[in-house]
């Protein structure tokens, strides 16, 4: 059974559909991208899937057999499937171990203090923010330390799968390297994962699916290399860019 | 920070426990010993102060403080503008007065009832404010205010309306004579309460459900998707600055044997207000400082007449132009001034 299944799920910002009749399956264990231009409806469909702000107007969701259309985006998060989002986003008020600890206290099953404690700790140290980083405001860290910490209390949660929108964007060509790495090591923790980019190189580098969108419906779903050798998709997405290059 | 970086800090872990907070969060223990030797100073004031006068404005002092540090814990750590907050003290005062008057319970236990109270009422308010954000909650619980204010003046059979209550009975202690001790019984009450209020909030803002509070006020979308539920927190928030600010009501009752709709005048609500932003937000310190600084700089100039409000209100806007965090951000600044200088001495 596939740990994510959407059938026909849509959402429509008045006339204009947003996301329009998308299926597809993400199995336990891979990384499964999602590519398509700027307004293709990339970060409307994580909305949709993790109910923040709002969840589908049709379609269902299932995540590890359970529809979760229509859910609270808490319960859905407690179900076990974390997201980041596209900017860097931060408790600011809070410090970086406070940060991590919030999503090992309300993401799961009421954990006791101790193992919340444990499992945001160990979380940071994952995401490379030590110790010495812990005491600090949230909100005096670095677009790439943030970025760091928003995977770190999505983590600390040990949710199944995680949805990640865009870690790559606004970050430098070493910051992104270190982000794949990172990715990496996040699925061979044995979390799936959902990964939004518009860069392909990234998404070629990382996924064993990908799902291309435009405009809101499908454009091609397949093996990573099949889907770019897609005519549509070249058209729709490599083609201009290569044109306006 | 690098990729080597990253692979650096894998193999080095240390244990969770040692590390739960940083520069910027004392220690609970230390706060502890500070609120214990801060409490002990204040109970000493009343062999300084041996006039009862001096002691009714410090006891109104420790009223102010109670309000408007539970105010903080909703305004200042939750971000939710609920102006229905003196609401909850009014609502105090009539719940005693009437436990007491007309059902006749005890008055320690119509004390603490009238928190329990507050908590009912605090929950009604939230009920409708659940979705809605900023300036629309600011409308809503300011609405509430004034709807308890217009049933109270209405049912005036029970709350005597325009009128108010009067010899609403007073808190006993054995057989001690409460009028005739200089205040001293009342004094260490409204002391005792402060303490408990200060205590329960302080432990509360710490507790991972307080650090939720904030997270929630930060960013509420990202709140959410780390599983924070947006209701639960925003009724656990308005109910816990609810439960003292009720016996802080039930308490100014009992103290001033009467009671009026004032308490829920704009005046009293625009005092309260100036106390929680004069002295810092999200700091619950901050608000019972300038809950001392306020009342006291009040009554020294009482002498001025009609001055006195514009200079309170000249001196409020002077600090917080210079320091927005308020008298805890001017200490912390002060204190930061300090440190630097003792520390280029020492090298």
């Amino acid at each position: 059974m596939a740990l994510l299944e959407l059938d026909d799920v849509s959402k429509a910002f008045g006339s204009l559909k947003a996301v329009d009749g998308v299926s597809f399956k993400v199995e336990a264990g891979e990384i499964f991208g999602i590519a398509g231009p700027n307004g293709s409806g990339k970060s409307t469909l994580f909305n949709v899937i993790t109910g923040i702000p709002f969840g589908p107007d049709r379609g269902t969701i299932r995540f590890d057999g359970t529809p979760i259309q229509g859910l609270r985006g808490h319960r859905i998060a407690r179900l076990g499937l974390a997201r980041t989002f596209q900017r860097e986003t931060s408790f600011d008020g809070l410090t970086v171990f406070e940060n991590a600890l919030m999503g090992s206290s309300f993401g799961a099953a009421s954990q006791p203090s101790a193992s919340a404690r444990e499992a945001a700790a160990e979380a940071l140290e994952f995401v490379g923010l030590g110790a010495e980083n812990f005491g600090r405001p949230a909100g005096e860290l670095s677009v790439f330390q943030r970025k760091c910490l928003m995977l770190a209390t999505a983590i600390a949660m040990k949710p199944k799968m995680l949805l990640l929108d865009e870690p790559a964007s606004s970050l430098t060509k070493p910051e992104i390297d270190s982000t794949i790495e990172l990715i990496r090591r996040t699925a061979a923790r044995g979390i799936t994962i959902l990964l939004i980019e518009h860069v392909l190189t990234f998404l070629m580098s990382l996924s064993q699916h990908l799902l291309v969108l435009n405009q809101g419906t499908m454009l091609a779903l397949g093996e990573p290399r099949t889907v770019i050798a897609d005519e549509r998709v070249i058209e729709a997405y490599l083609g201009t860019r290569r044109a306006a290059a | 920070m690098s990729a080597a970086n990253l692979a650096d800090t894998q193999t080095s872990r240390p244990a969770a426990s040692a590390v739960p907070v940083g520069p910027g969060r004392v220690p609970w223990q230390r706060e502890a010993i500070g609120i214990v030797v801060g409490f002990a100073l204040l109970a000493l004031l009343p062999l300084i102060f041996t006039d009862s006068y001096s002691r009714h404005v410090l006891i109104m002092v420790f009223i102010y403080a109670i309000v408007a540090s539970n105010w903080d814990l909703s305004l200042g750590y939750g971000g939710i503008f609920n102006f229905g907050h003196i609401a909850l003290f009014g609502i105090g005062v009539y719940a005693y007065s009437l436990l007491t008057k007309l059902a006749g319970l005890d008055p320690w236990v119509a004390m603490a009832a009238s928190g329990a109270v507050a908590v009912v009422a605090a929950v009604a308010i939230t009920i409708p404010i659940l979705r809605l954000k900023g300036i629309y909650i600011i409308l809503v619980t300011f609405g509430f205010a004034q709807l308890v204010m217009q049933i109270i003046l209405s049912q005036s059979d029970y709350t005597g309306g325009t009128q108010g209550i009067v010899r609403i009975p007073s808190l006993y202690i054995f057989d001690h004579n409460m009028v005739r001790d200089g205040k001293f019984a009342y004094f260490y009450i409204a002391l005792a309460l402060l303490a408990a209020s200060t205590v329960f909030l302080r432990a509360f803002v710490r507790s991972r459900t307080g650090i939720g509070i904030v997270a929630l006020r930060d960013n509420e979308e990202y709140a959410v998707s780390r599983g924070i539920s947006l209701v639960r927190q925003r009724l656990i928030t308005l109910a816990a600055s609810a439960f003292f600010t009720g016996v802080a009501g039930a308490f100014y009752a009992a103290y001033q044997r009467n009671a009026s709709v004032e308490v829920f005048s704009m005046s009293l609500g625009t005092i309260i207000l100036s106390m929680v932003l004069l002295g810092g937000t999200s700091t619950i310190y901050g608000a019972i400082i300038a809950s001392f600084v306020l009342t006291v700089f009040s009554e020294a100039m009482a002498d001025f007449g009609a001055w006195r409000p514009i200079i309170t209100a000249v001196l409020i806007l002077v600090v917080m132009l210079a320091y927005p965090g308020g008298i805890v951000g001017m200490l912390k600044s002060a204190m930061a001034v300090f440190s630097r200088r003792t520390s280029a001495r020492k090298s």
